[in-house]
């Protein structure tokens, strides 16, 4: 049990560096995007056109969240190494 | 002031900016803490799986966006200096009620399958498919609602005073 425990705290440490930061980024990009691309967007692409802008603000958000998920899903390989080194410990 | 054009038309104006951000940003709510609980259940087990099981709060926050950017549109299209119709100020309402009702629609529904489906995540690695299906399925309820307060707003601007 106490071999698990250290495996999953190596783990958490590798990953706890990372992964702030990239939640940090997330959150601000998350909160600063969607705006900007409908102030932006409004003045400088579509002269004026509020609706456009809007569509604009709602595909710039959805690309962050796609962004998100590709990236959680790229995060899940690095860690088999860990996990292969337990059947190790427990013998 | 006429009765096309009455002095208390901005009240329905500013009280569709308001219900967008209030009844979004109460789904968005709902759906994070919701998820937030079966996330703290996950962290205690597995916490290399924290940035994946992050994804239903991700959404949730993409509720509240949605309201945000209705919410934005319509204040845009509000102007003292210029007539307002009580056509447009109804249109305005119903343009906030329907992106604020389908935000907390999405919210509640974000936030039930995410507490669900982190918490089965643990055991079974293939429900995380499933989990970004529904997820994506729930958060298109909120979707279609700022697409009628959209095209709703695009009316809003047709009708003039006399």
């Amino acid at each position: 049990m106490s071999e698990q425990a250290k495996a999953a705290n190596i783990t958490e440490q590798a990953a706890k560096g990372g992964v702030l930061l990239k939640l940090i980024i997330f959150s601000l990009s998350l909160g600063i995007v969607p705006i900007s691309s409908y102030f932006l967007s409004e003045k400088y692409v579509w002269n004026g056109n509020s609706n456009y802008a809007a569509i604009t603000a709602v595909f710039a958000a959805n690309i962050v969240l796609v962004t998100y998920i590709i990236l959680s899903i790229l995060e899940d390989r690095p860690p088999a190494p860990a996990a292969s080194t337990d059947p190790k410990k427990n013998e | 002031m006429t009765d096309v054009c009455p002095a208390y038309a901005p009240f329905f104006g500013f009280a569709g900016v308001a219900s967008s951000m209030i009844f979004s940003t109460v789904g968005a709510a709902l759906g994070t803490s919701k998820a937030g609980i079966g996330i703290a259940g996950l962290g205690t087990f597995k916490p290399e799986l924290i940035m994946k099981s992050l994804i239903p709060v991700v959404m949730s926050g993409i509720i509240a966006v949605y309201g945000l950017v209705v919410s934005v549109l319509i204040a845009g299209g509000l102007d003292p200096s210029k007539d307002y119709p009580l056509f447009a100020g109804f249109i305005h309402l119903g343009a906030g009620l329907a992106c604020g009702f389908t935000g907390l629609a999405a919210g509640y529904a974000i936030g039930y399958v995410g507490d669900s489906c982190v918490r089965a995540y643990i055991y079974e690695s293939r429900v995380f498919v499933s989990m970004v299906l529904i997820l994506i399925f729930a958060e298109v309820l909120g979707l279609y609602g700022l697409i009628v307060a959209l095209i709703m707003n695009t009316k809003a601007t047709e009708a003039r005073c006399p």
